[in-house]
């Protein structure tokens, strides 16, 4: 995780590579809930 | 297929050709072959990871696979965000801090020559096979159209794609692949427009997804935890992970893409924004699949997809009995299009109870479809022994040769063609770089100059797309294809990634003990999936756990015998 620090890049939109992380597990997440309701509705 | 899209198609490659050669012009290197000099953008690199993970096969099998069993393969992809994750943390700021051109090469500075050369052998072998299937799928497509042997086509196609690596290099892969992915997004939505659009009247998008779910055909999630289910949220995350984590950090068809990245922040960006629009596209792809499955529910689809083996069973003696179970499957369509009334009625009023009954009834006549079908191969295989029987990547082909609009056709086909030119590319600049700087420029010939390298490079990319063709004309007899090359992946990819994640994480184990735990393993995982102990996917868990397993063990084990040989 050093390196991380090191890193002089930032990504867009949030201010560390870490909250990017964040973002895409949730996204994940979001991703499975939806498709999961998608499953329900038209089954 | 008519004149504008025959003028669409080959503008299309022209022009994606043309632009590649012309971005790969001028004298290169062999950091600029192999690696684009380290100049691209994040976006090239998501592009580029897209369109090499994203082959010819994506666009034919998917729809094909949703159309006969559905949408669970979606939870395959799983994975890949976690996995994107853990690479942007660990493997690509160590690959560009020691500015290696393979990924093998960091194993060499952390173990030993053995264990560089077994990883780079596992991946030549595997990436030499799965490229094979790459070459055939889109050879399919030329089989269809102009109606003659796939193996012609397979050559013919081969063939363009070594032309084009050869001459172009790493830059030109990765310029041409954001020029594909660019069209194939827009080829792909209008593609799904025009599905609905030739739907009848009265049936809009969500009674076609509901007509198809109440047939199965929606099943995206499957929360049930099944050792022998392909397709779970569970083995989608965890095995998933570990087959997505191997692919993109060890399998140098990736690495060589990200590797182009300009920086550590731009690599990873493009790894994470793929991360973020993977799954989405996979299941809008799907959703095409099940779209063209509720198309057919109201216009009859042929008794088998592959109108080369239907043409070759009609020119037989055995066209009398074809005749009469081509009878047989248009009743059959008639009783399912009863039935399907009678459920869109029950959809209408909202009658629960009378929906599930036609459910029922549904389900049935689509297993007689099933088992009429089964007669048709049959009687294929009683005519030809060797006839293709599977004919789940002709689906969404016939779908678009038949039904879509002219000009469409030919933009639809282009993007299959440009989707394995890519990922065809990427593989083979992969296999040349492995073999060139892992093999020959390491264990041949170790004081060539930097021109003798990059010959050896171009030469090596020749031999390789030699060896795919061989490996594609031998892709037919496989039942379906994007299955065909994850499962070949989960025999290897596990011990691989077992190896990277001891020399990352395990630093007390040294490279003898790696060595033997990954030879173990690999014997061990060929058994699991000879045996079909577990569904393919855990074969990637099952491999890198092992490796990690048996290196701790091996150390314990080894340690002593080497403090022995040291003593007087």
């Amino acid at each position: 995780m050093k390196d991380l620090k090191k890193d002089p890049e930032l990504p867009p939109f949030v201010k560390s590579w870490q909250q990017f992380y964040r973002l895409l597990i949730l996204w994940l997440g979001v991703l499975i809930l939806l498709f999961y309701l998608f499953t329900k509705y038209f089954e | 297929m008519s004149n504008l899209d025959w003028a669409v198609l080959i503008c299309t490659l022209l022009a994606i050709v043309v632009y590649g050669v012309y971005k790969s012009r001028g004298a290169q290197n062999i950091q600029g072959y192999l690696l684009g000099n380290q100049s691209m953008p994040w976006y090239s690199v998501c592009l580029s990871v897209m369109a090499t993970q994203a082959s010819a096969i994506t666009f034919l099998s998917a729809p094909g696979l949703a159309y006969s069993t559905g949408m669970s393969f979606v939870q395959f992809y799983f994975g890949l965000p976690l996995a994107m994750i853990v690479l942007c943390i660990t493997f690509v700021p160590i690959f560009h801090r020691l500015k290696v051109y393979t990924a093998y090469e960091y194993l060499e500075q952390r173990f030993d020559l053995n264990t560089r050369a077994l990883t780079a052998l596992l991946f030549l072998i595997q990436r030499g096979l799965s490229t094979g299937i790459t070459i055939y799928a889109p050879s399919i497509i030329l089989s269809t159209i102009l109606n003659i042997n796939t193996t012609y086509t397979t050559i013919f196609i081969g063939g363009l794609v070594i032309f084009y690596t050869v001459y172009g290099g790493t830059k030109a892969v990765s310029y041409t692949q954001m020029l594909q992915m660019t069209i194939i997004f827009c080829g792909l939505f209008a593609a799904g427009i025009v599905v609905v659009h030739l739907l009848p009247s009265g049936v809009g998008l969500g009674k076609a997804i509901s007509i198809a779910g109440k047939m199965g055909r929606t099943n995206a999630i499957d929360f049930k935890f099944d050792w022998n289910n392909q397709y779970t949220v569970w083995s989608g995350l965890i095995g998933g992970f570990f087959l997505q984590l191997s692919y993109f950090g060890t399998d140098q068809s990736q690495v060589g893409r990200y590797l182009t990245g300009s920086s550590v922040g731009q690599s990873r960006m493009g790894l994470l924004m793929n991360g973020l629009v993977k799954i989405p596209m996979q299941f809008l792809i799907l959703l095409i699949g099940v779209l063209v499955f509720a198309f057919y529910q109201y216009n009859r689809p042929p008794v088998f997809f592959n109108s080369f083996e239907l043409n070759k069973l009609q020119n037989s003696s055995y066209q009398p009995e074809l005749k009469q179970i081509e009878a047989e499957y248009a009743d059959i369509f008639k009783k399912k299009q009863h039935e399907l009334q009678q459920l869109e009625t029950a959809l209408d009023q909202k009658d629960q109870t009378r929906v599930d009954q036609q459910r029922i009834v549904l389900k049935e006549a689509d297993e007689q479809a099933k088992s009429i079908r089964k007669k048709a191969t049959d009687l294929m295989l009683k005519n030809d022994p060797k006839a293709d029987i599977n004919d789940n990547n002709y689906i969404f082909l016939s779908f678009v040769t038949k039904y879509l609009p002219k000009g469409l056709i030919g933009l639809l086909i282009a993007i299959i063609f440009l989707a394995s030119m890519g990922s065809t590319a990427s593989a083979l600049n992969s296999l040349a770089s492995t073999s060139v700087i892992d093999i020959y420029k390491r264990l041949i010939n170790k004081q060539a100059t930097d021109p003798q390298y990059l010959n050896a490079s171009r030469w090596a990319t020749i031999l390789w797309g030699g060896v795919c063709i061989l490996m594609a004309l031998y892709a037919s007899k496989i039942g379906n294809l994007i299955e065909a090359v994850n499962i070949l992946g989960s025999y290897i990819y596990g011990t691989i990634l077992g190896v990277f994640l001891v020399a990352f994480y395990l630093k007390k184990v040294d490279g003898k003990a790696v060595f033997v735990a990954a030879i173990l393993t690999e014997i061990a995982v060929c058994v699991c999936g000879y045996y079909k102990v577990v569904a393919y996917l855990w074969l990637n868990v099952i491999g890198c756990l092992l490796v990690v397993v048996l290196s701790l063990l091996l150390q314990q084990i080894l340690k002593p015998v080497q403090h022995k040989k040291g003593q007087p």
